[in-house]
């Protein structure tokens, strides 16, 4: 296990699941909104912060999404299991199965993100997705990017 | 490091046997009779799961010649898939940076427009 550092990450090796936490200062509501409208999702979800090319999200129990991003990367695709807002939202993608679980705390929310693999192999799949084209991007681009949506 | 050695790695971590061996090691080396006791496994299929770790350079025979008791190898295997990871954690940690920002843009809209 990874000790959790400033990042808010773990990793456990033994159930191959993956946590990363975090607070942001906002409201439960806008956070499950961001993570399940597209109009949000387009926004945020490429680690480079380009908008998507594309996102689809049919937000129900076993509905399908898939978000592709500018390079047109294999798409981060699944189906939604749980749909409680502004709580809950758990979902299957590329073989794992992710939650997003929201805590209103002090004004802020809470966020804690697992994604939970069936295997070592399952996670291996996983891990590699587009990571080739997150890491792109130099750190000094991020931070030009979250001043700019900061100022917005 | 070597794709191989990651697969290796975690074929070896890919059975709940092993990862309990592993757990087991954890707390202190331990001789093949003591790993194989907890899960009723004879010896050739203890070996075999021993054999499989030390493979994958998760554990070692330790200096005791007589016992030959097994040990976790500190550093090592598990220390390449963290340095493996990296890069997707990274890439995580880039999507909830995006994500902090635009929830910024978001809160100011609900105040202007006083959204229920």
């Amino acid at each position: 296990m990874i000790p959790p550092a400033a990042t808010g990450t773990t990793i456990d090796h033994q159930t191959f699941t993956i946590t990363f936490e975090r607070t942001f200062v906002a409201p439960p509501e806008d956070v499950f909104d961001a993570w399940t409208q597209p109009a949000h999702l387009t926004r945020w979800w490429d680690p480079t912060g380009t908008p998507l090319a594309s996102c689809r999200v049919d937000l129900r129990p076993g509905g399908a999404f898939e978000f592709v991003n500018q390079a047109h990367s294999p798409p981060f695709a699944g189906t939604y299991r749980v749909i409680e807002r502004p709580a809950r939202l758990e979902f299957d993608a590329l073989g794992a199965a992710g939650t997003v679980s929201l805590t209103a705390r002090d004004g802020a929310t809470h966020m804690r993100v697992t994604i939970r693999c069936a295997s070592a192999e399952h996670l291996a799949q996983f891990l590699q997705h587009g990571v080739d084209v997150g890491t792109a991007k130099t750190l000094d681009n991020l931070v030009a990017h979250l001043r700019a949506a900061r100022a917005a | 490091m070597q794709a191989a050695t990651l697969d290796r790695t975690f074929a070896a971590l890919a059975d709940p046997t092993r990862r309990a061996i592993l757990a087991r090691l954890a707390s202190g080396p331990a001789t093949v009779t003591e790993l194989g006791q907890p899960f009723g496994l004879r010896q050739p299929t203890i070996s075999k799961h021993l054999r499989i770790l030390e493979e994958a350079g998760l554990i070692r025979q330790g200096k005791d010649a007589q016992r030959r008791p097994r040990e976790l190898v500190v550093g090592g295997s598990l220390q390449d898939i963290d340095a493996w990871l990296r890069p997707f954690r990274e890439q995580w940690e880039r999507r909830f940076d995006n994500l902090e920002g635009h929830l910024a843009t978001m809160t100011k809209r609900t105040t202007k427009k006083e959204r229920p």
